[in-house]
């Protein structure tokens, strides 16, 4: 925008090789016949054209922003939400109000895509990104191989592929030396994760906690909970009597505070015999790379000498 | 069909146990109902029971139950009070923006906005009060003209401090510090029993008992303020007295209410008409009876809350505007409406 006072200063020749030099750098990039056009689904089943790869992207939830920096694309970010805080390079960017979202300030930063994801965000507002002329890529994850797939995908519009498929790689690498140990576990106790410890929101059908759950060596109680966000009732959770309870409200989470609200829980096999934990929420509400450190402080919490056995 | 009131008295309470007994056999998980029986038994016998049945029979359900009987009846003779007050079929503490304003103050508090006086379990009924205290007066006085109440202000006003109060509470809860409270405020707000155990019910008990004994005691010039305030006054009531003492019963009741269930509207509106058809207009009797109706209809409105999604809270709140908001218009259809 602001080379515009230049061009109507510059001499018709000069500007016309100017153009010449812009246009013939841009032959050289496009080597294709669709000159670095990309058209792909998103996880909504909408089609989106890019017509070279982004170089401006803003994301509208925080588990995407960590998605793009484990694509290796992080300097291609230009605008993140109010609520993002990793990783640290995060806190030079400019930030919008992504609840509800702030279209202006986002148009504002003249992005070439914006990724979104309907756990966060509503599938609607993609009509309103398409009426601006921002192409927007809405991704869906229930299972931590979706939230891997989406890093690949990441990399793939961000052009940054070898990048991503570099971190997925080591991803996996620590999931299978995981799985090699879980495997030989003999008892896979019953898991209750609660997001809140006052009101009990937990995770119902379709979650990928339960795939988080299941890899931690555990069972997840909530899985067949049609509500994928159901509020339980405190007999419910204590006809469930779960062995481990997890309350996603940090790592130094008092144990106490849940009896303390729900004081008729003294007899749950998870309480009588002290397995309440606290994990870091960020590690397991945010559906990014980070999941693997939740696993792994999953597995902390259900299989503790398991985890020290596993931890260098 | 009007019944005789003993009649009707011994009916209602049948009714009202009734709700107690299966609020306590029914819940969000099944257990037989010999269970139950035996839990009970257990309680007062001694006699050893299955442990997780015991927390769910005699922790979780009961308290529950009786402080949705406590709510309900509460708020159905604040409705009483206020329909009384206002000389409107239409008044109720939700509608008046009272419940609203307990909500607000309330949750100023909950939220830290407000400093806790003494302790946390006195502070919030408090703040709840002073909240529906002040939400009442504001609608009284802009609905009063020359002394005389305008019904139609007396709704717009209602509706604009509720809306105001509604807001102020929207407010806190986005401008709050402690986002882990947001989802506990928001369902709270709602209303609902899912966090009644014994130890909370001391104090709305207590509320609701004084509201009880205070309208008992203030029934014949309830019936008279129904005349108007001019024929009361000249038969020797102490009619400026009495306003502000039914404004103070309806500010305590709900304020203490709302601190402990949330908001749950429309107890206070249907019930009162429910009382009045069947036993005529007599605050002896109505008072009563709608502390009994209002009781059981609240113990069933939160059982349905209960069963309607297994496994799962639903506020309560939205089941009694489900009941309550059709029945509000249908009041106001019927222009024929007579009340006095």
């Amino acid at each position: 925008m602001t080379c515009t006072p230049a061009f109507k200063k510059m001499k018709p020749v000069r500007l016309l090789l100017l153009l010449l030099l812009l246009g013939l750098g841009a032959c050289q990039q496009a080597s294709g016949p669709a000159s670095g056009a990309l058209t792909v689904t998103d996880d909504l089943g909408r089609t989106i054209t890019l017509p070279h790869v982004p170089e401006r992207v803003v994301t509208l939830a925080p588990s995407l922003t960590e998605i793009v920096f484990a694509a290796g694309a992080g300097p291609k970010l230009v605008g993140v939400t109010t609520a993002d805080d990793y990783p640290p390079a995060v806190d030079t960017l400019p930030r919008f109000g992504a609840l509800p979202v702030n279209f202006e300030a986002i148009v504002a930063l003249q992005p070439d895509l914006v990724l979104a994801t309907d756990q966060v965000n509503n599938p609607r507002d993609a009509a309103t990104f398409e009426a601006l002329g921002l192409p927007v890529y809405f991704f869906s994850y229930h299972s931590l191989e979706d939230v891997l797939e989406a890093i690949l995908t990441t990399g793939k519009l961000l052009g940054t592929e070898a990048a991503a498929r570099r971190t997925v790689d080591s991803l996996r690498a620590r999931l299978a030396k995981l799985a090699a140990a879980v495997d030989t576990l003999r008892h896979r106790p019953t898991v209750l994760v609660l997001i809140s410890d006052e009101t009990l929101y937990a995770f119902g059908q379709g979650s990928y906690v339960h795939d988080l759950v299941a890899r931690a060596g555990g069972k997840s109680l909530t899985d067949s909970l049609s509500n994928p966000a159901p509020v339980l009732s405190d007999e419910l959770v204590l006809q469930l009597q779960p062995e481990v309870i997890v309350v996603t409200a940090g790592a130094d989470y008092d144990p106490a505070r849940l009896l303390r609200h729900h004081p008729s829980w003294d007899l749950l096999p998870a309480v009588r015999n002290r397995r309440i934990c606290g994990v870091e929420p960020s590690l397991i509400l945010r559906p990014g790379p980070r999941l693997v450190a939740g696993l792994e402080a999953l597995l902390h919490c259900l299989h503790p000498e398991l985890a020290r056995k596993l931890s260098p | 069909m009007r019944l005789r009131p003993l009649t009707l008295s011994c009916w209602l309470l049948g009714l009202l146990l009734a709700s107690v007994v299966a609020g306590v056999a029914l819940g969000s998980v099944s257990l037989a109902p010999d269970v139950v029986v035996r839990v009970l038994l257990g309680r007062m016998t001694g006699a050893a029971v299955d442990p997780v049945a015991e927390r769910i029979v005699w922790q979780l359900r009961l308290p529950r139950v009786l402080m949705a009987l406590l709510t309900g009846g509460g708020l159905a003779i604040v409705g009483v009070a206020m329909q009384t007050l206002v000389r409107n079929p239409l008044a109720e503490p939700y509608i008046l923006g009272l419940s609203s304003g307990a909500s607000a103050g309330a949750s100023l508090f909950y939220l830290g906005f407000l400093p806790p006086l003494l302790s946390r379990t006195l502070s919030m009924p408090l703040a709840a009060f002073l909240g529906a205290l002040l939400a009442l007066t504001l609608v009284y006085l802009v609905a009063r003209q020359n002394g005389v109440l305008s019904v139609t202000r007396l709704l717009l006003g209602g509706v604009a401090i509720s809306a105001l109060m509604a807001s102020i509470t929207s407010f806190v809860t986005f401008a709050s510090p402690s986002p882990d409270k947001l989802r506990a405020v928001l369902f709270w707000l709602m209303g609902s029993f899912s966090g009644a155990r014994w130890s909370l019910l001391p104090l709305p008990a207590l509320a609701t008992l004084l509201g009880l004994l205070g309208m008992l005691a203030l029934t014949r010039p309830m019936d008279l303020l129904l005349l108007g305030e001019e024929p009361a006054a000249q038969l020797g009531i102490p009619v400026e007295l009495a306003k502000r003492l039914l404004i103070l019963i309806s500010a305590l009741v709900t304020g203490t209410l709302v601190a402990f269930s949330g908001t749950i509207g429309f107890v206070g509106l249907i019930i009162p008409h429910a009382v009045r058809a069947l036993t005529g207009v007599p605050h002896r009797r109505v008072v009563p009876l709608s502390f009994l109706l209002g009781a059981a209809f609240l113990i069933w409105a939160d059982l349905v809350a209960r069963l309607l999604l297994p496994g799962t809270e639903l506020p309560v709140g939205v089941v009694t505007a489900l009941c309550g908001v059709p029945f509000f218009l249908m009041l106001l259809r019927r222009s024929h409406y007579r009340f006095g």
